[in-house]
Order: C-alpha cells, then sequence, then structure tokens
C-alpha cells in the first residue's frame, strides 16, 4: 500500500497542486525562521547603537584604518586563496594518486578545527627552526600586516578549494578531451574549457574566502596581536572597543560590516553569478 | 586509414586484448558491441586519451602510437557530444580553427550550412534539442578536416525518427568526404544503416569482422548471434552426412544444415535461424512432397537442402510493417518466423491455426564456439 503522504495529487502542475504548494509552504518557512532569527539579532543590534556611536564610528581614523586594512587583506586572500584554490580543486578533481582520501581530509582540517588553533599553531611555527629560517630571508609575519593575510588564508582557503573541487567534479572531463582532439594541450584545454566552465564554482569559491576572511578575528589576535593604526582590522575593533565597555561603538562597527558583507555578497550574486 | 595492431590496454579488472582491426580509407566502419565489452576504451585510444600498454597505432598510414591527442588529426565525436556550455555553436564549430582564425569563417559558414544549423550560430548549446547538438558536434569535429572520423555512439541518446535522419546525414557527409569513419555503437539497426564493413567487439576483444550482412546472417559465436537478435538460438548435436550436416535441435529435432566452410568437430554447437529467413505456411501434407517436385522442376533447392517443420501457431505480434509470430513444434521447440503484413495477410492465419515452416539448409547457421 502507498504511503498517504505519496498519493498524487489532482492538480495538474506538481507546483499548483494542494499537496504541492504545502510542501512548498514546508519548505519555505524554514527559509523564513532563519532569516527573521538572523534579522531580529540585528535588529536588536541596531536598536543599542545611538547616534553618538555611529558618528564615532564613521568619523574615527582608527576604524577607517582597520577598515582599509580589513577590505585589502581580505581581498588580497581572496586573490591568493583562488591562486590555490583552483589548482587544488582541479588536481584533486581529475587526478587520482596514491594517499588521495587523506590529502582532501588534511585539506578539510582548517574548517573543523577552531580558528584561534590556526594562530596559536602559526606563533609555534614561527619559533621553530623553518619558521625562523622564514623570517630570517626577510618574510616577518609576526605582528605584521603580512601576518594578517596568512592567517586569513590558511583559514579560508579550504572553503574555496571544496567550492572550485565541486564545480570541476560536475565538469565531464569528456569536454577537456574533445578540446584535446581538436588541438589543445593539457594546459590548453583546462584554460579554454574547464575553466571558464567552472566560473560560477570559482565565484562561489571567492564569496566564501572572503566573507571567512573579512570577519576573521581569533587566530588575527594571537599571531598578528592588535595595535591600533598598525594590525587592527574590523573585528580586532569590535573586541577593543566591548572590551573597555563601548558596546554601544562596537556593535556600530559590526553593523558597518554587516551593511558592507551584505552590499559585496548581493553585487557578486548578482553581477557574477548572472547567466552569461 | 586506421589500423590497429595487437592493441593491449587495461583499467582495473577490464582490458583491451590484442586487439587488431583495419579499416581501408574511406570506409564507413562500425564497431557494434554490447555496453561496457571496451568501444568507448578504443576509441579513447585510437585519440590518443588513454596511452596504450601494447601494440600500435597507424592513422592515415602514420604512426601515432605515441603522439598527443592534439597532433593526431581526428574529429572526435563522443557519447554526449562534449559541446563547450560556454561558447555559442559557432565558437564551438570553429574552436579547432582558432589558430587560422580569418581562413576558419568561411569554412565554419559552409560546415554550419551543410549541416542544418546555420540558423543556430548564436545559440548556446543548453538551447539546442538532442539532433542539433549532434549536427554541432559533427561540424565541429568535421572543421579540422580530421584524417580519420571516430563516432562514439553518436545517436544512441536520440529518438527513433531523428537517430534515422542522422544515420543518413552521416552516411552522406562521409561518402562525400570520403573521410575514414570509424562509428561505435551497440544497435544493429543503426549499424545496418550505415556500414560498410562491421566489426563485433565483445569482453575487450574483436570476435568478427565482416560486412553488414555476413556478420548479421553468419555469425561467428552464439554471443555475436546473440548481440544481433538471432530469434532463434539453440544449442544442439551436430554429425556430419556427407556434404551436409544433420542437426539434433531441442525438443528432438533434426535439421540438415550446410556444411561450414572451414573446420567441423561433431558433437555440441549452437544453431541459429533468422525469424526472416523462416517460410510459414497454412500446414497441408504434401507440402513436403510440393517443396520437392518444385525444387525438381527448377532445379533449385532440392529436397535434403530443405527442412519441414509442422507447428502450432502459439503468439502473433503485430510490429508495425512486420508480424513476429511464435510456433511451438513440442514442448521444448519453439520457433520465431518474421514475416511481412501483406504475406501475413494472404495466409489468414489466427493463434491455434496448424502451420508448417520451410528452413532451406543454408539458413540453418552452425556456430561452434
Amino acid at each position: 500500500m502507498k504511503h498517504p503522504w505519496f498519493r498524487p495529487s489532482r492538480a495538474s502542475s506538481p507546483e499548483t497542486g494542494l499537496h504541492g504548494r504545502l510542501f512548498a509552504a514546508a519548505m519555505l518557512s524554514f527559509v523564513g525562521l532563519f532569516v527573521v532569527a538572523l534579522l531580529a539579532l540585528f535588529i536588536a543590534d541596531a536598536g543599542y547603537v545611538n547616534a553618538a556611536a555611529i558618528d564615532y564610528v564613521l568619523h574615527s581614523q582608527a576604524v577607517l584604518d582597520a577598515l582599509w586594512l580589513s577590505l585589502w587583506t581580505s581581498g588580497l586572500t581572496v586573490v591568493i586563496g583562488l591562486a590555490f584554490s583552483i589548482p587544488i580543486g582541479y588536481a584533486l578533481s581529475r587526478y587520482r594518486f596514491p594517499g588521495h582520501a587523506l590529502v582532501d581530509s588534511i585539506i578539510d582540517l582548517p574548517i573543523i578545527l577552531p580558528p584561534l588553533v590556526l594562530g596559536l599553531s602559526l606563533l609555534v611555527f614561527f619559533q621553530t627552526g623553518a619558521g625562523r629560517a622564514i623570517q630570517a630571508t626577510g618574510w616577518n609575519f609576526v605582528l605584521e600586516k603580512k601576518g594578517i593575510v596568512l592567517c586569513q588564508f590558511l583559514v579560508s582557503a579550504s572553503f574555496g578549494i571544496r567550492a572550485v573541487k565541486l564545480t570541476f567534479d560536475g565538469i565531464d572531463p569528456r569536454v577537456e578531451h574533445v578540446a584535446m582532439t581538436l588541438g589543445c594541450t593539457r594546459a590548453g584545454a583546462f584554460f579554454g574549457v574547464a575553466l571558464p566552465m567552472a566560473w560560477r564554482g570559482i565565484v562561489v569559491g571567492a564569496i566564501l574566502i572572503w566573507t571567512r576572511a573579512f570577519g576573521l578575528f581569533g587566530p588575527v589576535e594571537v599571531f598578528v596581536g592588535t595595535v591600533r593604526n598598525r594590525t587592527e582590522v574590523l573585528p580586532s575593533t569590535i573586541y577593543l572597543e566591548q572590551s573597555v565597555g563601548h558596546l554601544e561603538v562596537a556593535l556600530a562597527v559590526a553593523l558597518l560590516m554587516l551593511a558592507l558583507a551584505t552590499v559585496a555578497l548581493v553585487i557578486v550574486r548578482t553581477v557574477g553569478l548572472r547567466q552569461r | 586509414m586506421i589500423q590497429i595492431e595487437h592493441l593491449g590496454f587495461s583499467v582495473g579488472a577490464f582490458a583491451l586484448s590484442n586487439v587488431s582491426l583495419h579499416v581501408a580509407p574511406g570506409e564507413y566502419f562500425v564497431l557494434l558491441g554490447p555496453t561496457g565489452s571496451g568501444k568507448t576504451l578504443l576509441v579513447e585510444c585510437l585519440c590518443g586519451l588513454n596511452r596504450i600498454d601494447a601494440g600500435r597505432i597507424l592513422l592515415g598510414g602514420e604512426d601515432v602510437t605515441a603522439l598527443e591527442p592534439r597532433l593526431r588529426q581526428v574529429g572526435y565525436l563522443p557519447q554526449d557530444y562534449g559541446l563547450f556550455p560556454h561558447l555559442s555553436v559557432r565558437k564551438n564549430i570553429a574552436f579547432g580553427l582558432r589558430r587560422h582564425a580569418p581562413a576558419a569563417a568561411g569554412a565554419v559558414d559552409q560546415l554550419m550550412e551543410q549541416l542544418g544549423v546555420a540558423h543556430l550560430a548564436d545559440r548556446k548549446p543548453e538551447k539546442l534539442s538532442g539532433g542539433e547538438k549532434q549536427r554541432v558536434a559533427l561540424a565541429r569535429a568535421l572543421a579540422i578536416r580530421p584524417n580519420v572520423l571516430l563516432l562514439d555512439e553518436p545517436v544512441s541518446a536520440l529518438d527513433e525518427a531523428t537517430r534515422d535522419g542522422l544515420c543518413r546525414l552521416l552516411k552522406q557527409l562521409q561518402r562525400d568526404t570520403q573521410t575514414t569513419t570509424l562509428h561505435v555503437c551497440h544497435n544493429f539497426a543503426e549499424m545496418l544503416a550505415v556500414a560498410d564493413r562491421v566489426g563485433v567487439i565483445h569482453q575487450g576483444r574483436i570476435v568478427q569482422t565482416g560486412t553488414p550482412q555476413e556478420v548479421f546472417q553468419r555469425p561467428c559465436s552464439a554471443t555475436v548471434a546473440r548481440f544481433m537478435q538471432a530469434g532463434n538460438l539453440f544449442t544442439a548435436r551436430a554429425t556430419a552426412e556427407g556434404s551436409r550436416l544433420r542437426v539434433t535441435c531441442p525438443g528432438g529435432i533434426e535439421l540438415t544444415a550446410a556444411a561450414p566452410q572451414t573446420y567441423f568437430v561433431e558433437g555440441e554447437v549452437s544453431v541459429m535461424i533468422r525469424p526472416e529467413n523462416i517460410r510459414l505456411s497454412r500446414d497441408c501434407p504434401d507440402f513436403r512432397g510440393h517443396h520437392a517436385q518444385h525444387g525438381r522442376e527448377n532445379g533449385t533447392v532440392p529436397l535434403p537442402d530443405a527442412n519441414v517443420l509442422s507447428g502450432r501457431l502459439s503468439d502473433v505480434v503485430d510490429l508495425g510493417p512486420l508480424i513476429k509470430v511464435t510456433v511451438a513444434c513440442g514442448p521444448d521447440s519453439e520457433y520465431q518466423v518474421s514475416l511481412g503484413k501483406r504475406e501475413w495477410g494472404d495466409l489468414q492465419l489466427s493463434p491455434g491455426s496448424q502451420v508448417s515452416m520451410l528452413v532451406a539448409a543454408e539458413d540453418v547457421h552452425v556456430m561452434f564456439d
């Protein structure tokens, strides 16, 4: 006997029938619930913030410096993150090698680990021989702006790699094979066919990297510290302000971050993911 | 010209073993085989997408075994067409001509006209029907003026009407361009529509090559016969009797078969009788005598060369242009017979009717596998 839930509706279309509409309503209600919960939090924040706090945030040189530092470090992290995500995602998707599953799992570790641990690990690493050797070449990361990018990159690249790999997994290798019979080298088929076909996944990867990098605090605080006008990013500003009791300023900075992130994501989603 | 010599290639537990094949210049060769027989793998080896373990491959007289795909000058049409979704139809077709862009524009226009896709030039592949995609992929493969055309199940995803039209187009294009073509498929009707010669591949080995009619009427083994939808395929015992074979089929039915042209070992054999090679008649006691008289008068088929079987018509299936009937000659002995609609109408038979079947000895095909 068929389960009553699977009894077909008499309506002509699965979308307009009663069962179809109830099902859609059930699914969409979860969307609504989650969005309302998030918005309720942000509205509460907005209610707590006063005009003086907003005025301070918009005119404070320290906040503007932190904003600029957050923007360029996270932007640079996206560039470096994609430079790694694309070849790694492609290699993991197309090539099988001994230890493939292990490598795949190691790449996911930064997603699983608390970000703070990565900051601590970086601090420890640069105390070792290898870390000191790197610093001796003039590449100083500890307490430097470069360190912010390094933290952001290590924490966020895995998200980009995962998104890009999934996209390449969905592209039939046969289209590259055809390109190779039409005069392309292996690299030519990658750049001429696979890469343009993967652009949506790459945009999604870029979004994931940027959002993770832009809001990163824990490892940056541990590895680079927060020095006003030097290594202070927006999440650090929020931490500093709330630690000295300026809760309304901290929340105003948070709202500024939210506004920026929303605008950026909407632009990328509508322009970057538009059908070409 | 395609020449494959003792090719060996393995992937996992599956292997192409000692595959040798010769396709003459300008020939349309169909490689027929069931799913998983190694057809696609062989085509990929010819394209250079798989590096072979043994043997060598010559295309257009040149040894290409060690060459990269881009240097082999092959037109490759994969199973699902492999169109580039981010490029328009025109750019897809011109893809292989990018280095000769100015000279290519005219060639691309001409190909689009020839294949009837000129009106689709600026569309993206996702907006095309299956038949249109196939034409675009074919134009793209032909654009580079390949030495050989390799078609991997080119029409298997299409509906029957589109498939027939595209098979005619493929054959016509091949005749016009005289491009040596290897077409792999699993559908023998498709094979009959296009092939000059055919090879049958099974479990990574080419088991038979010949003209379509040879392979269709004279399969070399029960496996090939089954794949060719033999209709009547039995395990039987054979004994030599002069220049003929006596074949004892299931149900104890004895048939006379023409002696094989090659070797013969008495014992268990497979026997195939194609349904269209059986003549059906209303049962009449003097059928055998009538046929003998007829044969003697015309000096054509003498009696020992003809087999006459009696049975009861047990099932009739109307397949449109053809009628397929089942005749039961005994508890373990059923025969499939196919005949034209008009012929069926003239016979005025219905299920349960007593019938006779006439099978020439040449049509009782004996296989020793």
